[in-house]
C-alpha cells in the first residue's frame, strides 16, 4: 500500500516547534479520581495523612497522571479536554480516523496533590507506514512554584487516511 | 505493600502481574479521571459507527495500568524513572487484561540502583496488547 502522507521537509522543520505554555492541576479529588480510575487502593493515591507520613506532601499522582488541563470552553477540546492554544506545530493530517498508538511518561520527581504544572508541548516524530500516520508529540511538566522540570510525556497517536 | 530491594532482584525475574477486567463503569470512571470523553470507549453505537467492533478500553488506561503495576512492585522506597508502551492491540471491557513484567537489567548509575524492565498488558488469548519498558530506582540494603 502507498503511503498516504510525506513528511516534508517542511513538516521536519517543526519539530521542537514550541506550544503556548497551560496549567495543569493536580488537586486531591483529581488524583483521587484517576486512582479510582484504574483500580488502585494504595493509599498514597487517596489518604493524605497516610501519605504525609510517608514523607509525601500530599497523596501522590497514580503513575501516568501528569495534572489536569485548566478547562475553559472557550479554549478546551470538549471531548478530550486538550487546549486549543498558540504555537506549535500545525500538520494537515489524515481524517479517516484516529487510535492512541503509545505513551511514554518520565518522572524527575514525585507529582502530588496541590501541584500546580506548566506543561508545554512540541512534535517530536512523524513517521508513516501505509495508512498510518504515527504523530509523536512531548509535553514538558514544569512545577509552576520552582520552574523545575518534573515530568516529560510523549504521547503518540495514529492517524488513518 | 512490601518492599524490593536492589540486591533481590534477578534479570529474568518476573514481577507480581495484576490483573484487570474492565466494567463500562470502570472505563467512565476513567474518563472522568483522565478527561479523556472519546465516545469510542462508553458509546457501543459511536465506536461501532467508527469500524469498532464494540467498546474499547483507552489505550492510556493500559499505559496507566502498567505504571500501577511497577508502583506496586517496588514498594514505597523504589521510584519510577520512566515507563512507556506501545498499543499493539484491543483490549475490551468484561475481558481479563493481565499486567505483567519481567526484569531485562539490572545496574548502578551514579549511585543509582536501576532496574529496566519489560512490561506488557496481554489478553486472553495470550497476545502482548501494550508491550512497553520501565526502569526504576530500587533502594539498597546496604
Amino acid at each position: 500500500m502507498a503511503d498516504v502522507f510525506e513528511v516534508t521537509d517542511e513538516i521536519k522543520a517543526q519539530y521542537g516547534k514550541e506550544t503556548e505554555p497551560w496549567v495543569s492541576e493536580v488537586t486531591t479529588t483529581s488524583v483521587r479520581m484517576y486512582a479510582r480510575g484504574i483500580g488502585s487502593t494504595d493509599p498514597l493515591h487517596y489518604d493524605v495523612d497516610y501519605a504525609k507520613s510517608q514523607g509525601f506532601r500530599s497523596i501522590v499522582a497514580p503513575m501516568g497522571y501528569v495534572g489536569t488541563p485548566v478547562f475553559h470552553p472557550d479554549t478546551n477540546d470538549g471531548t478530550f479536554g486538550f487546549p486549543r492554544r498558540g504555537g506549535g506545530a500545525r500538520l494537515n493530517l489524515p481524517t479517516k480516523g484516529l487510535l492512541d498508538g503509545g505513551t511514554e511518561t518520565e518522572y524527575f520527581d514525585y507529582i502530588c496533590a496541590g501541584d500546580t504544572l506548566v506543561e508545554t508541548s512540541h512534535l517530536a516524530e512523524v513517521k508513516v507506514r501505509g495508512n498510518m500516520v504515527f504523530v509523536t508529540n512531548e509535553a514538558v511538566f514544569k512545577d509552576q512554584a520552582t520552574g523545575k522540570v518534573v515530568a516529560k510525556q510523549r504521547l503518540t497517536s495514529i492517524h488513518l487516511g | 505493600m512490601p518492599q524490593v530491594y536492589f540486591e533481590d532482584v534477578q534479570e529474568g525475574q518476573e514481577i507480581p502481574e495484576i490483573k484487570k477486567n474492565c466494567s463500562t463503569q470502570q472505563l467512565v470512571l476513567w474518563a472522568a479521571g483522565s478527561g479523556d470523553f472519546y465516545q469510542i470507549h462508553y458509546d457501543k453505537d459511536f465506536a461501532q459507527g467508527t469500524g469498532l467492533p464494540g467498546l474499547i478500553v483507552h489505550g492510556a488506561l493500559k499505559h496507566a495500568f502498567l505504571g500501577q503495576l511497577v508502583h506496586d512492585w517496588i514498594g514505597p522506597g523504589g521510584q519510577i524513572r520512566k515507563f512507556g508502551c506501545s498499543y499493539r492491540g484491543m483490549d475490551y471491557p468484561n475481558q481479563d487484561i493481565r499486567c505483567r513484567g519481567v526484569v531485562k537489567k539490572k545496574f548502578t548509575e551514579n549511585g543509582k540502583n536501576l532496574v529496566e524492565l519489560d512490561v506488557w498488558t496481554e489478553n486472553p488469548d495470550g497476545k502482548k496488547t501494550s508491550p512497553g519498558t520501565a526502569t526504576v530506582a530500587l533502594p539498597s540494603k546496604a
